[in-house]
């Protein structure tokens, strides 16, 4: 009972705590939107070739869930995951260390109020669901058609997602930036594991078990709606946010729950608190000597170095007064510590992957210089994310800002620097091209070491958060790879408009200088 | 050189002041501000450190307007917040370095005066390690040595001694005292005996007003025959903290002996004794009352 009660507790102030922030408004109306969207029938599930579902509950209900699985399953993660980091930071960990508390009931009061911080959206979803259903529906209301996809498929996905962040925490490495990342290839993998091109195709097994998302199960039924009205269609599934103009319909009266989809969703369920087990294992327990040997060994040597400076003894020193002329600015030296931030802390080995597709890129063919120019400028992703945000992160905003012109001089020096990165990291590109005599292709590279940096610093002013610049340049520079044209602003693809990124760029610098400034005189 | 408040205020929320009608003209010196936690004595040090933007009233430093022209002061600020980070992944050095470049320091200047002030707050040997190796106190030093990297005219440091052991504190103490000859420092803290060592000047502060405002002797010599100290009873201790301002009581087999602030003798028995600049305080503060 007592458990209990501590578990309740746990999870009210961290869901309170969540709830009362500014990003979980901005994810709420995101979801609100995109629910708004598929109630309305505007965001649109299609069987190929162009099949679509008469609107009622259960094809409302159905289409929610999807876009709610991909929304929640992929941002949801970076919306949630930081509640242990910031125990760590605040030092209420260390407090809550000092109590009977354990690793196991820790973890998962965690896991719980991640997972009722998703819950409640997809709640809200619903309800949006149940309204815009009952005011805009061509059909009656059916509340278990609209409502059991949401609550039997889309809360288990939650119920991983919750817990895979909360394993994230518990590990070290995976904590910061480094995690974001590969989060973001752990979901695509699960989506592709998926294989919802597959659906509806005979050869190919429903393994109910490996869909997370359940988008397979969703498609698996509605193919066949789908098949049974066209016995021409293609099976599968897709979205579409157009309007189809020959669009064939056909009545869907949802799922038909089975046992073994009920099982599927209880595994899932059983999976989440298997992954908060062992992320109660892997938790260190605010303990800083459960650290990696060498690192253990290093932090040991620094106090002892520590111990003996503080004992050292003290002895008369005289400042020289500095006169106006050794006050006076001088960009170099502050562009030479920008640099110095950027780059301190890498290790060698990330200098050498970054030298070796710099060598790479010369010898390569044009076309996959490309992609590996995608590669090369995706690598500094981590030194990148901190631009415009390091002084929030690190709490000495109040002395940096404190300096003359910290707008004009410091924000400048930090776009510098890391343009700077980027040009001697995508330098093999550039001479490849220069060898090709590719000069769209040298333009292109020109746009991307513009428009990398400025979208790395408005977003870090912005948001004083390195995350929203690590989630959407992952998936930018993965849908670059994909050869998505939208978002190309190097010049992948000859049918992309990436001069428009050239223009962009110094807008969001702009953006980026107009935030600061308004950061800088609130205070 | 001289820096002036008039009519200062900021408001926070609509029902609160954190520093409501604040003036003073401070030439140099050290000048401690004192005052109870939540006094609004951090609000005062960031609107001169022009982080803060003041609701209304103005600051001037040698009558240049730093809320409209916040550059002139800045290039002569030295500034220690009372809650502040550093870079993890540089060293001792490489931050101070970094922080010398932001403030607009020449490379030989900021070499030598790195050097001067590595010594100065005893971290040569910890200059070239990683700052996330550091402890409490020693980044708290580099902090220290930071503000005064660009030898600064004005000089606020909000509770600078916090996590400093003792020798250390004492040594910052003489550090302040010697730094003074021309230039302001101000010093905020609630440790009394920290300003009482240092300060020229104390501006006593609380829920966001100036309390009183003079030298270190003169505040004191307000509470001349006013302190007291005599014996009582232990089950007597709850009544008299509910009367009189109680300064300071040691235990004595059964009984308790009591220092307390009054205007007359609270007994027959009381002793008339010499004020302290922390009887002053606790007596100004109480009359004014905590904010909640």
């Amino acid at each position: 009972m007592n458990n209990l009660r501590i578990l309740y507790h746990m999870m009210r102030a961290d869901f309170l705590e969540r709830t009362r922030r500014y990003s979980f408004l901005v994810m709420l109306a995101l979801v609100m939107w995109i629910g708004y969207l598929s109630a309305s029938g505007q965001f649109r599930m299609r069987v190929p070739p162009d099949h679509i579902g008469i609107v009622n509950s259960a094809w409302v209900g159905a289409t929610m869930t999807i876009t709610v699985t991909l929304l929640l399953g992929w941002l949801g993660f970076y919306l949630v995951k930081g509640s242990v980091s910031r125990d760590y930071e605040t030092g209420v960990g260390q407090i809550m260390a000092t109590t009977p508390l354990s690793r196991r009931l820790y973890m998962l009061g965690k896991w719980l109020s991640n997972f009722a911080v998703l819950a409640i959206m997809i709640l809200i979803m619903m309800l949006e669901g149940i309204l815009m259903n009952l005011t805009v529906g061509v059909e009656g209301m059916d509340l278990l058609a609209l409502s059991a996809p949401l609550l039997f498929i889309a809360l288990p996905c939650m119920a991983v997602v919750a817990a895979v962040a909360v394993l994230f925490e518990s590990v070290s490495w995976l904590r910061g930036g480094l995690g974001n990342v590969i989060y973001f290839f752990t979901f695509l993998a699960a989506l592709i594991s998926t294989d919802i091109t597959a659906v509806g195709n005979p050869e190919k097994t429903n393994n109910p078990y490996v869909d997370v998302a359940g988008w397979r199960i969703i498609g698996e039924s509605v193919s066949r709606a789908a098949h049974a009205a066209y016995p021409n269609s293609a099976g599968g599934f897709a979205f579409s946010i157009t309007n189809l103009k020959s669009a064939k319909l056909f009545y869907w009266s949802g799922m038909i729950w089975t046992t073994d989809i009920f099982l599927s969703r209880l595994f899932f369920m059983l999976i989440a608190i298997g992954v908060v087990m062992l992320a109660s294992l892997l938790f260190d327990r605010f303990n800083p000597s459960r650290v990696l040997p060498n690192k253990k060994r290093k932090q040991s040597s620094l106090r002892e170095s520590a111990l003996e400076t503080e004992s050292a003894p003290v002895s008369q020193v005289h400042l020289a007064p500095l006169t106006g002329t050794q006050r006076r600015f001088h960009f170099d030296a502050l562009l030479i510590g920008e640099l110095t931030l950027l780059l301190k802390g890498q290790r060698w080995w990330w200098y050498s992957v970054a030298i070796i597709l710099i060598v790479v890129e010369v010898f390569s063919d044009v076309e996959i210089t490309r992609l590996l120019l995608v590669l090369s400028w995706t690598w500094p992703i981590l030194i990148l994310s901190g631009l415009g945000c390091r002084e929030s992160r690190h709490n000495t905003g109040q002395i940096v800002f404190s300096a003359p012109r910290p707008l004009v001089y410091q924000l400048s020096a930090s776009w510098i620097a890391a343009f700077a990165v980027l040009a001697v990291i995508g330098s093999g590109a550039l001479l490849r091209f220069l060898i090709a005599g590719e000069i769209l292709s040298i333009m292109g590279w020109m746009t991307g070491v513009l428009f990398i940096p400025s979208l790395a610093v408005a977003l870090g002013v912005l948001t004083r958060s390195n995350k929203s610049f690590e989630v959407l340049y992952v998936l930018w520079m993965y849908m670059l790879a994909q050869k998505a044209a939208l978002f190309d602003f190097m010049r992948m693809l000859p049918e992309s408009h990436w001069y428009f990124y050239a223009l962009i760029a110094p807008a969001l610098c702009l953006t980026a200088a107009f935030a600061r400034q308004r950061q800088l005189m609130k205070g | 050189m001289k820096l002036t408040i008039e009519h200062l205020s900021k408001q926070y929320r609509r029902d609160f002041w954190g520093l409501r009608d604040f003036d003073i003209e401070l030439t140099p010196g050290v000048i401690g501000l004192l005052g109870p936690n939540g006094a609004g004595k951090s609000t005062l040090m960031r609107m001169l450190a022009t982080i803060t933007r003041p609701t209304s009233g103005s600051i001037r430093w040698n009558d240049t307007d730093i809320v409209t022209s916040p550059d002139d002061l800045r290039a002569v600020l030295g500034y220690l917040p009372q809650d502040f980070g550093v870079y993890p992944n540089l060293t001792g050095l490489e931050f101070l370095e970094y922080m010398a470049a932001i403030k607009g320091l020449d490379a030989p200047s900021a070499r030598r005066r790195i050097d001067e002030l590595l010594v100065l707050v005893n971290l040569v040997h910890a200059a070239k390690r990683p700052l996330a190796g550091y402890s409490g106190g020693m980044k708290q030093r580099v902090g220290i040595a930071q503000a005064l990297l660009n030898d600064p005219q004005l000089l606020i440091v909000d509770e600078p001694t916090v996590g400093l052991d003792p020798e250390e504190r004492v040594r910052f103490r003489n550090l302040l005292s010697d730094l003074s000859g021309e230039r302001i420092i101000i010093l905020s803290t609630h440790i009394v005996s920290d300003v009482e060592a240092t300060a020229t000047e104390i501006v006593v502060i609380n829920k966001g007003c100036k309390l009183r405002h003079g030298t270190p002797e003169n505040l004191v010599r307000m509470l001349e025959g006013k302190v007291w100290q005599w014996m009582i009873p232990s089950a007597e201790l709850s009544a008299i903290k509910q009367k009189y301002v109680i300064s300071g009581i040691v235990r004595r087999d059964n009984c308790i002996q009591v220092r307390a602030v009054s205007e007359s003798a609270p007994s027959s028995d009381a002793q008339s004794i010499a004020p302290t600049l922390e009887d002053a305080y606790l007596s100004f503060v109480a009359q004014n009352g905590i904010r909640q």
